[in-house]
């Protein structure tokens, strides 16, 4: 039963709230690395690890850090005015770590992932995961936060791969001048995003 | 500082149109498609993101000298979430409706590359009339780019403006693109409104050469 849970979760924010398609999230690097498959994947890992991480540590800051000693003080939202703060500076870290660490430990990951590692601080679907995370009353548990963030990542992969399949047949047709680069992108976004529409109703 | 009001005046101007932050640099489309499904939404949102992108260009500006080089993307990003923080509790107390309408997207301000850019690119190292000019140019076309989606996006989805209906309700319920206020909408707007703007650059620069 707790299973049915998260595969629900699972499902919900991996296609059917997709969160570049329909919440908008990760629109910059969705647009700037899609140009090849093979990158566009390497930028998707990434996020996926990222993502899942930063979801983690930052539902512990809420719920192990910032309520606890808020409480202490007498009221436990006493301190969630810190929270953008303090998620943004994990985030901020947990990149730098991962960074580190792949570089100390697997050479070959990081050079595959090479300067898309720093950029993903400022990947606003980062953020906005946990941002997510912290507002809905389904990811309350570590659990399914954890399951939550990993779907997000996962979807968010998705997204950039189909567009970037589909952008390296759009580099042999001939598009309108004005349109080439962002604007058709966004004009295949959209139909991308319509087709996404089509999950709604499933799971939550 | 050697600046001048003409070169400010400049710089003001520069961020409106021919730098506009959403349609000319790409920065900051993640609030730009997201909550311009109404005109109202997409008013307050230029409004708090004016507000942050003001203020971390005066206080970078003022501390320019005092920020070290290697740690002056923390320091921006601290600036911003700051105030990013005051916009959003000042929203949450004051325009309540709104505010939970935009939901997460007030506290993603914070991850808008567009403020970290005119931190790094101007504030850092110019002067705090020209930093300011700079900040309100940039914010003012970010709200303009935003606002022109908003009015295409309420008029075609929900037939209104400001939620002031334009049309007969029997109308709207027949001929408003309900697709229009949906994500499909917002893509589709955005990327028509980049084309206009890249036909009437090629135009200008084609017929100035």
């Amino acid at each position: 039963m707790e299973f049915g849970v998260l595969i629900g979760i699972f499902i919900s924010v991996a296609l059917v709230n997709n969160l570049v398609l329909s919440g908008f999230l990760g629109i910059c690097p969705f647009l700037g690395v899609s140009r090849k498959v093979d990158m566009a994947f390497g930028m998707g890992c990434a996020v996926t690890f990222v993502i899942t991480v930063s979801g983690v540590v930052t539902w512990l800051i809420v719920h192990a850090v910032l309520t606890p000693v808020g409480a202490a003080m007498g009221d436990p939202g006493a301190l969630y005015f810190l929270k953008y703060v303090a998620f943004i500076m994990v985030i901020a870290s947990m990149v730098q770590l991962v960074e580190m660490y792949l570089k100390k430990f697997f050479p070959p990951l990081y050079e595959a992932f090479g300067v898309f590692l720093p950029l993903i601080t400022t990947n606003c679907a980062i953020l906005g995961a946990c941002l997510y995370i912290d507002m809905k009353p389904e990811t309350q548990s570590l659990l399914n936060a954890a399951v939550y963030a990993f779907g997000g990542g996962i979807g968010f992969m998705m997204a950039i791969t189909i567009m970037a399949g589909i952008r390296e047949h759009i580099s042999f047709s001939d598009v309108p001048k004005p349109l080439r680069g962002a604007g058709i992108t966004l004009l295949v976004a959209s139909i991308l995003a319509l087709a996404f529409m089509g999950f709604t109703g499933m799971g939550k | 500082m050697a600046d001048d009001n003409g070169s400010n005046l400049a710089q003001f101007k520069a961020g409106l149109l021919s730098d506009n932050p959403v349609l000319v640099q790409l920065l900051g489309m993640c609030p730009a498609l997201a909550v311009t499904n109404s005109l109202e939404n997409a008013l307050v949102m230029g409004g708090a993101a004016t507000f942050v992108v003001v203020m971390s260009n005066l206080i970078t500006s003022v501390l320019r000298n005092l920020i070290k080089p290697h740690v002056r993307i923390l320091i921006f990003t601290l600036t911003i979430a700051t105030f990013v923080t005051l916009a959003d509790l000042f929203l949450k107390a004051y325009m309540f409706e709104v505010s939970k309408k935009l939901g997460a997207f007030i506290p993603l301000i914070i991850v808008n590359c567009m403020i970290i850019c005119r931190a790094e690119v101007v504030a850092i190292k110019s002067g705090v009339a020209r930093s300011l000019a700079d900040a309100f140019g940039i914010g003012i076309g970010f709200t303009l780019a935003l606002s022109i989606m908003g009015c295409v996006r309420e008029l075609l989805g929900s037939g209104s403006l400001l939620n002031i209906p334009l049309f007969s309700k029997e109308f709207v319920d027949v001929h408003a693109w309900v697709i229009m206020v949906l994500p499909p909408g917002a893509f589709l707007t955005l990327g028509a409104i980049i084309g206009v703007v890249n036909h009437l650059r090629d135009r200008k620069s084609g017929g100035g050469a």
